[in-house]
């Protein structure tokens, strides 16, 4: 296309829509630039979501890790499988209680 | 990485370019590979003191008195002189370079020791931010000392060790903290660790971790003890229910005093004043328990609880229970706090061992165990043997974040471990190969944790990506090694047949500075300093004054910006490693705005070492 930001994806499906090339003798309903947008929301942010350094160094991060890692297998033994994130709000509980 | 060798390129190109982000650093710490010691004094008279330590910014040599009870610190004041003429390097040096006092002020002299204490040569800890030094005197030690309540036997007792905290700047004491009849591991300040403003003294004989703070003030501000009791409220809860527990009653405790030597179980229990244990052994009994119940004790568990045979399950697991925990119970119950440091703020390393070799150096006989302790849920987090694979893995992996280094010490980070520097680690990885009994190995590795603060210089020059060296001759680690016969070699890294310059300790101390820069060829050919006499201190030092025997003329306009400001070149120069400050050659005239003095004083950390 001939506009500079024309083809890039956006959130909003009308962005971007109102371009004009800088071209005048372009036709303007051929050089409409297209613009993306996502179909779906799964890829959102949570609306909350406020991201920040772990205040723990990585070899911390190691020895409260580890025996979690530990403990895992043998609770997916007994519990029948816990979910995906079953191990991140885990190490969320850690962290609540040590900030 | 820099395109040319020659020092005045590498200065030209650090104008233009930028380093990848993040290596700023590491790039300037090239230009060390053209800045080396290329001359010694020899026969100087020096004053007779014993000299410890050049603090890690290079503002300070601390020294002891040869009685061992006065501090002198001076001020590293370079020698400077300049030299007109053609030829500057068949120059001699000027008379007034064979005086100590041309490269050190002396700033004052402060009697820290009375009568019967003296100062330990071995201890000193620096605190960058403030310029605070940290000292310790302390009386003879004693190996025989009475069993008082609380204290371990076997441990030796010093009758008072005083930590005095002295600001460099000017020999104020701020502040001074005590401990009587206790003993501290003073050598090579192996019992203390000071991280960012916090010190935690390790107080062998009461089993106590002392935590303190260094208030901008200079005040030491009791923070905690763990030992007896975790939260600073523990003591206040048992002492309030002490009569329902009957523990505290004194008439008990005399009973069964008498019968001390008899039983060695209640031995232990026993002169904690009460029969619990201590807080931090409870602490560590619950954690061990806790994780050997969780441990799964056999692979064919997992079939068990298909079976779904709740019984058998238990039964299994108190089996393994007895077998790990119960079977050792009394040894984990007799293992004391060896040495400790900090992690980070809220965490400590801490190592236990049998009381026999708490004060041993050599420790690899003995079985030891390191357990990670978070100070402010008083938890156990984690508890390793010495032979513990697992934590050996992160010790190789994560070597850095033991050493803890606050974000405040920027050269601090820089030192070469196997976790930073591919050279290390092929090293280590070398030794590892070699080695035929593992466990062997990784319990000789773990004898360096808990690390001992401070005790590795910053140096460049032990930086391994830039030089290679004889570890076995001179090292980053401070401590006294005998001299040897040979000079010890530093070759380049990156050019692996040039040798950059050699170092011959001698006897005594040799002080290395920066040396001639090379500006017309690719290095400098490393002058043989030779042999120091045995009474004398050695100096090598920075000549720059080969300016103007300078073919290219636009070095020589930079050159004579510089020689605009004698009394300032000194000074840039020495700004080299850090910040080197290029004067701008279109406008020679605001070259003493761009650097003043302070602000170069400060960005430079000097890179002595006390071979």
């Amino acid at each position: 296309m001939g506009s500079l930001l024309g083809d890039w994806p956006s959130y909003n499906p009308h962005n971007f829509s109102q371009l004009r090339p800088a071209d005048p003798s372009a036709q303007p309903s051929k050089l409409t630039p297209v613009t993306y947008h996502p179909t779906h929301s799964r890829t959102l942010p949570p609306p909350n979501q406020v991201i920040s350094t772990e205040t723990r160094n990585i070899l911390l991060r190691q020895f409260y890790q580890k025996p979690e890692e530990k403990l895992r297998p043998k609770r997916a033994a007994s519990d029948n499988l816990t979910p995906a994130h079953g191990s991140k709000q885990l190490r969320g509980a850690f962290a609540d209680g040590s900030n | 990485m820099f395109r040319s060798n020659n020092l005045a390129a590498r200065v030209f190109e650090r104008q233009i370019l930028t380093p990848r982000p993040g290596a700023s650093v590491n790039l300037v710490r090239h230009f060390y590979e053209n800045l080396v010691p290329s001359c010694t004094i020899y026969d100087i008279d020096c004053p007779d003191h014993s000299f410890r330590k050049f603090t890690d910014d290079g503002q300070y040599l601390v020294s002891f008195s040869r009685n061992h009870q006065d501090l002198i610190v001076y001020r590293p004041t370079w020698l400077s002189f300049s030299c007109e003429g053609e030829d500057c390097d068949s120059h001699s040096l000027p008379q007034k370079a064979k005086r100590f006092d041309s490269f050190f002020t002396q700033l004052y002299c402060v009697s820290l020791a009375s009568s019967n204490e003296f100062i330990c040569k071995d201890f000193f800890l620096y605190m960058e931010s403030h310029q605070f030094g940290l000292f310790a005197t302390s009386t003879a030690q004693s190996h025989d000392a009475p069993t008082t309540e609380g204290a371990i036997d076997g441990v030796p007792s010093i009758e008072r060790i005083t930590f005095y905290l002295v600001r460099l700047e000017d020999g104020v004491i701020l502040d001074e903290k005590a401990f009587c009849n206790d003993f501290v591991n003073l050598a090579q300040s192996m019992g203390v660790f000071l991280y960012e403003d916090l010190l935690c003294i390790m107080s062998l004989r009461y089993q106590t971790i002392h935590i303190l703070q260094i208030r901008d003030s200079g005040n030491l501000v009791d923070v905690r003890n763990i030992g007896i009791f975790c939260r600073e409220d523990d003591e206040l809860f048992i002492n309030s229910h002490a009569h329902c527990m009957g523990i505290l009653d004194k008439s008990k405790l005399d009973d069964l005093s008498a019968h001390e030597v008899a039983n060695d179980v209640q031995h232990h229990q026993v002169t904690q004043g009460t029969s619990l244990l201590s807080g931090i052994k409870q602490r560590l009994l619950s954690f061990i328990f806790r994780k050997t119940w969780n441990e799964e004790a056999d692979p064919t568990l997992s079939c068990l609880e298909k079976d779904n045979d709740e019984i058998m399950l238990l039964f299994q697991r108190v089996q393994h229970l007895k077998k790990k925990f119960y079977f050792h119970f009394q040894d984990y119950v007799d293992l004391i706090m060896w040495k400790v440091q900090f992690l980070d703020r809220h965490h400590l390393l801490i190592k236990f061992g049998s009381v026999d070799g708490g004060v041993a150096r050599s420790t690899d006989q003995q079985p030891a165990f390191f357990a990670v302790y978070n100070m402010e849920t008083t938890e156990i987090v984690a508890f390793y043997q010495n032979s513990s694979e697992e934590l050996y893995s992160l010790f190789e992996q994560f070597y850095d974040y033991f050493h803890a280094n606050s974000r405040n010490s920027l050269h601090a980070s820089f030192i070469s471990s196997h976790s930073n520097n591919t050279h290390a680690l092929d090293q280590l990885w070398c030794i590892k190969n070699k080695t035929n009994n593992i466990s062997q190995f990784v319990k000789k590795m773990m004898t360096s944790l808990p690390c001992t603060c401070q005790s590795q210089s910053p140096s460049p020059y032990f930086d391994l990506s830039l030089f290679r060296y004889d570890e076995k001759l001179i090292s980053a680690t401070v401590r006294h090694r005998h001299s040897t016969e040979h000079p010890i070699k530093f070759i380049s890294r990156r050019q692996p047949n040039i040798l950059k310059f050699k170092i011959k300790p001698g006897c005594g101390l040799c002080f290395s500075m920066f040396g001639k820069p090379a500006f017309a060829c690719a290095s400098t050919p490393a002058l043989d300093l030779g042999s120091a006499p045995m009474t004398t201190i050695s100096y090598c030092f920075l000549m720059f004054r080969s300016a103007f025997w300078l073919i290219d003329t636009t070095i020589l306009f930079f050159i004579l910006n510089l020689w605009r400001y004698p009394g300032c070149y000194h000074q840039c120069f020495f700004s080299l490693p850090m910040e080197l400050p290029v004067p701008s050659l279109l406008e020679p005239q605001k070259c003493d705005a761009r650097y003043p003095n302070n602000l170069i004083r400060k960005a430079c950390p000097f890179s002595w070492t006390i071979l």
